[in-house]
């Protein structure tokens, strides 16, 4: 059957929830007899808790416990799953990050546990430390291949790049910086925890994946998998730091314990710098050859970033690289530093937000030396097949994307000197985007109600994009109900596995297996009738019946599901699927891409820049609801922005502190300055890429921006911005 | 726990400033008090809070003597939609508008920008370029302070340990025009890299300059003044008046920098009639 539903631009179907405050976030949560933790954190950046005196904080009426180190409970397992952060769980008294949880105070009431937590006083012995990358460059190594690139190799050679570059008519060859970044999603990390009994536990956490919060927290309090439930029904964004769960999540379970209560702890805004992660610093050099006509020759791309003294993130900021250009001779390498501060995560589009901007400011730079068009320099060396990999891709619209971007924004190369409106410099530029398709093993189950209603579940988290509302449209043109007979349901650990929302893959993954699940459901209901002595329907062909708003039609008879359903005895039928990437996929090369334009003005005597205008055109396979695409693709592109122009988490060096902790301090673009944002989709066909045909369009507006808007800068003003963000005072 | 004494009126205010407890803290609007004490900063120095939000006397906005008056506990919400303000004064009205957001503006103060004397606060310099004028009272009495005498040393105010902020009062001179513009890194809800406030007669024969982020102080300018007005070299001059430092914000070099680019764009726009400061 054709999909009616899916694709159609339907508003949030909990809009109205969230904005009535029905929507309960997980800091929301009530539970009856709950307690209230807030954390104290240590100050220096490395060193050992001395002592801790609670004793003002534990006389304060109300306070159930002060948890230090000294008389926490001890885990039966400290050690995290693979592939999971290191916590710091009050378990020893060594501090290895500024901002680390040290002590932990439960009370009575929100207010009384903040109270008695400024009575706690921490001595710490401090020993010397580092957050600076030039302190320990010289210590740089090359990283295991981990998950965040894929499991690939940290190095990558083809052909001889030293040779490409000798025999290029004209090289680039400099250094990018791109600086530590904070998430910062409006939500805070919040988690409750609630024992039942001394070997069950639920938890209602802010998070991207549940499954991923049962499994931390079975391992490390050595419980049966299945004795721990996790929830969370709304996420006020995540964009990687709730991918994984941090100290607090552990730190809530162990109070919980401890107490004998229930134990609620949300971070504040400045406990979510550091200890839930960020964007590492990137240090990036890009070595870049071209012949006359703009045809690269050689491409080396070299990373390094940084990750904390326990634990190994790494930015795959090269990968980027391996999958873009045309190009016979080609390295890319990463490598780690290792520094005093906490453990760097994901942060939307980890890897290709950082990376794009260092290789698309290069190929910008090379477009300007060869005097060329940066658009035709691009096309010139366009990669029909993945260059690395030698794979066809899956399907490829990045041509058509910079077409109908150049179209629609009115893109004309202009080689001579910048242009000036209204006493401000005005220049344009672009820059490719590209974010890997991920396709992850989900689950979902279908069940039909006899009320002719379907209930469709999965354990995958909604961010805030809409996950509910696009499995919703996806179940409703799976099983063949209208959208207000189907209701889906997430965040739940109770509930069919699904993968963490995280790497744009929930659309994909989640929705593959909802098709499959409804699907399966409606052929299950179908095969029923046509085998049921009441039903008009008996003894027709499975093929020959025609479904439509859950009445099954066939040689001018009908029946419904809910009908099928009362006369099987009433009882729901259901249907699991489970969907997953296979072997035939391995053949293709799987990626979305884009084009980003802009123009942007510059104020010559401030150094403000302003982006007037930004056009992004993007091929992300099916879409699956183009209203709440477009939010999210503009939501990247405005984070876009503030890569480019604003954000930053600065450090006092001296002390290994992150003095930027605050949204007063940490910038994020306002209202004010985000003016004309333009995203457009090319909608593609693709088969290959998962059985939903959805590439993910959660971070792909973010990768190519910042670019963008350096390479206006530019073209602006003649000044190349190479370390990132462009505040003023780097253009006068 | 530091015990919070919540007043209605004046005398009720001064009998507490009478009693002088040890740690004494005004409470007004809140909106740097606050955030000071939730980052516990000078927290131990707090010994009682004296909340005068709610007393009347010290709100509302007058025209009297060629005086534009305006209550210390005047909001920046209030000044925004004051149709005196704006008609005397726009400049305050504008500079108002650029403080914070929504939520700060309603609760924010005149007299707590004053009080709290940082060197980033955004009405300031506007205060010394229109010489206002700050009526101080406590049980010992009333007096008149002008705003160049008020701010002393970094944070640092002429305010007695028993007194408030009352009122502030701007001379409206027949010729004169208020004008300024406010840096910072993003277009709204950020706190300036630097501020520069000029009042000026046509044809630059009176002028006033004051600064705000480049000196411990908000600060007025007389070297740039008497260039200014000399037809000398305004950008020297004002170098000799600032000492900007380098902090998360901004540089050295870009405050005074950018601070003498803003400076000449406002004297050279004096000439024009007055307009909401083109934002960058
Ligand atoms: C998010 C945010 C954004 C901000 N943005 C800006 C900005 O853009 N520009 C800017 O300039 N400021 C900004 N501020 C700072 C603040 O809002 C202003 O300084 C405001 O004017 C302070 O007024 P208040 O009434 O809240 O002062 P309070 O916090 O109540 O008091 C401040 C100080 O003044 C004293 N005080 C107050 N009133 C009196 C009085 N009548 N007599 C004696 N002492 C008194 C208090 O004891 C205290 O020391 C911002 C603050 C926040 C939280």
């Amino acid at each position: 059957m054709k999909p009616t539903i899916t694709g159609q631009p339907l508003a949030r179907i909990d809009g109205h929830a969230k904005v009535t405050g029905a929507a309960r976030y997980s800091a929301e949560v009530q539970i009856s007899g709950v307690a209230y933790g807030v954390l104290v954190t240590s100050a220096c950046a490395r060193g050992r808790i001395l002592a801790i005196e609670t004793n003002d904080a534990e006389r304060e009426p109300g306070v159930l416990a002060v948890i230090t180190p000294k008389n926490a409970l001890r885990l039966p397992d400290t050690k995290v799953p693979e592939n999971d952060r290191v916590v710091q769980v009050l378990q020893d008294d060594r501090i290895v990050y500024s901002n680390q949880p040290v002590a932990l105070v439960v009370a009575e009431t929100l207010e009384g546990a903040m109270h008695a937590a400024l009575l706690v006083k921490v001595h710490e012995e401090k020993e010397p430390a580092t957050v600076r990358l030039d302190d320990e460059i010289k210590n740089a190594f090359e990283p295991e291949p981990q998950s965040a690139s894929g499991k690939k190799s940290a190095d990558q050679v083809r052909g001889d790049p030293a040779r490409g570059l000798r025999e290029a008519a004209m090289r680039i060859d400099e250094t990018y910086q791109t600086p530590y970044e904070t998430h910062n999603p409006l939500e805070p990390h919040a988690t409750t925890a609630v024992w039942n009994g001394p070997d069950r536990l639920t938890v209602y956490d802010a998070t991207q994946g549940v499954f991923g919060v049962r499994k931390k927290l079975a391992k490390m309090f050595a419980l049966p998998t299945g004795n721990v439930r996790v929830l969370t029904k709304f996420v006020g964004g995540g964009f990687g730091c709730k991918g994984t769960p941090w100290s607090h999540v552990i730190l809530a379970a162990l109070a919980a314990k401890q107490v004998g209560r229930p134990v609620k702890l949300v971070l504040t805004r400045p406990q979510m710098f550091g200890m839930v992660g960020g964007r590492p610093l990137t240090r990036q050099r890009l070595s870049v050859g071209a012949n006359k006509q703009g045809k690269l020759t050689a491409l080396r791309h070299e990373s390094v970033s940084t990750t904390s003294r326990f634990d190994d993130f790494l930015e795959p900021a090269a990968s980027v690289s391996r999958h873009s250009y045309a190009c016979e001779n080609m390295a890319t390498s990463h490598r780690l530093v290792r520094l005093d501060i906490a453990t760097p995560t994901y942060m939307r589009a980890p890897g290709e937000a950082t990376g794009g901007f260092a290789l698309e400011s290069a190929i910008d730079e090379l477009a300007h030396a060869l005097k060329m068009d940066p658009l035709a320099l691009r096309l010139a060396s366009y990669a029909e097949t993945d260059p690395t990999e030698d794979k066809p891709f899956s399907s490829k619209s990045l041509r058509k994307c910079y077409a109908e971007g150049a179209r629609r924004f009115g893109w004309a190369w202009n080689k001579r000197s910048p242009a000036r409106a209204d006493g401000m410099l005005v220049g344009v530029g672009m820059a490719t985007s590209s974010y890997p398709a991920y396709f992850s093993k989900a689950e979902a189950l279908a069940r039909m109600l006899p009320d002719g209603t379907a209930l469709v579940t999965s354990g995958a988290v909604d961010l805030g994009g809409g996950t509910y509302t696009v499995m919703s449209q996806v179940a409703a043109d799976a099983i063949g109900l209208p959208m207000d007979r189907v209701r889906f349901d997430l965040g739940d650990s109770e509930m069919p596995e699904a993968p963490r929302s995280g790497g744009s893959q929930t659309a994909a993954s989640c929705a593959s297996a909802v098709l499959l699940a409804g699907r399966a459901l409606r052929d299950k209901l179908v095969r029923m009738a046509v085998a049921d002595a009441g039903s008009p329907l008996l003894g027709a062909r499975p093929d020959e019946v025609l479904i439509e708003n859950g009445r099954m039609t066939a040689n001018g008879r009908t029946d419904s599901f809910a009908d099928v359903v009362k006369r099987a005895g009433g009882a729901p039928v259901e249907e699991r699927a489970r969907a997953g990437p296979d072997e035939a996929r391995k053949k293709w090369s799987l990626h979305s891409f884009g084009a980003q334009f802009v123009e942007v003005l510059v104020d010559p005597d401030l150094g403000h820049v302003r982006v007037k205008r930004l056009v992004g055109v993007f091929a992300g396979g099916r879409i699956l609801n183009a209203r709440l695409a477009r939010s999210q693709l503009m939501g990247g592109m405005v984070w876009g922005i503030g890569m480019a122009l604003h954000e930053e988490t600065v450090y006092d060096e001296k002390i290994g502190r992150i003095m930027t902790r605050d949204l007063a301090d940490y910038h994020v673009p306002a209202h004010a300055d985000v003016q004309v944002i333009e995203p457009y989709f090319i909608e593609e066909e693709d088969v290959h890429v998962d059985p939903a045909g959805v590439k993910g369009i959660g971070e792909i507006g973010i990768t190519g921006t910042a670019a963008a808007i350096a390479n206006a800068v530019f073209n602006a003003t003649g000044k190349r911005v190479r370390s990132l963000p462009i505040t003023p005072d780097k253009l006068l | 726990m530091i015990p919070v004494t919540s007043v209605k009126t004046l005398p009720e205010a001064y009998a507490l400033l009478q009693a002088r407890p040890p740690g004494l803290r005004v409470l007004a609007g809140g909106t740097d008090l606050m955030v000071a004490i939730n980052a516990r900063v000078g927290l131990d120095r707090i010994g009682h809070v004296l909340d005068i939000w709610n007393v009347r006397e010290l709100r509302g906005i007058a025209l009297q003597d060629n005086f534009l008056r305006i209550g210390a506990l005047t909001t920046y919400t209030e000044i925004i939609h004051s149709t005196l303000v704006n008609t005397q004064l726009p400049a305050l009205a504008a500079v108002s508008r650029e403080v914070g957001a929504w939520a700060i503006q309603n609760r924010g103060t005149l007299g707590g920008n004053v009080c709290n004397a940082s060197p980033a606060g955004d009405t300031l310099p506007l205060l010394l370029a229109a010489d206002a004028r700050f009526l101080l009272g406590g049980p010992r009495g009333e007096r008149t302070v002008v705003a160049e005498e008020f701010f002393l040393a970094y944070r640092k105010t002429a305010l007695g340990a028993d007194e408030l902020l009352l009122r502030v009062d701007f001379p409206l001179p027949d010729a004169a025009r208020l004008a300024y513009r406010k840096v910072g890194t993003r277009r709204a809800q950020s706190i300036s890299k630097t501020l520069i406030a000029v009042r000026a007669t046509p044809g630059l024969r009176e002028v006033r300059i004051a600064a705000g982020c480049v000196a411990p102080i908000p600060l007025r300018c007389r070297r740039a003044e008497q260039a200014a007005m000399s037809g000398g070299d305004v950008r020297a001059a004002l170098q000799l008046d600032i000492s900007p430092i380098n902090d998360i914000r901004s540089t050295i070099e870009y405050r005074r920098l950018v601070s003498a680019n803003v400076l000449l764009q406002l004297l050279k726009n004096m000439g024009t009639p007055y307009s909401l400061p083109g934002r960058p």
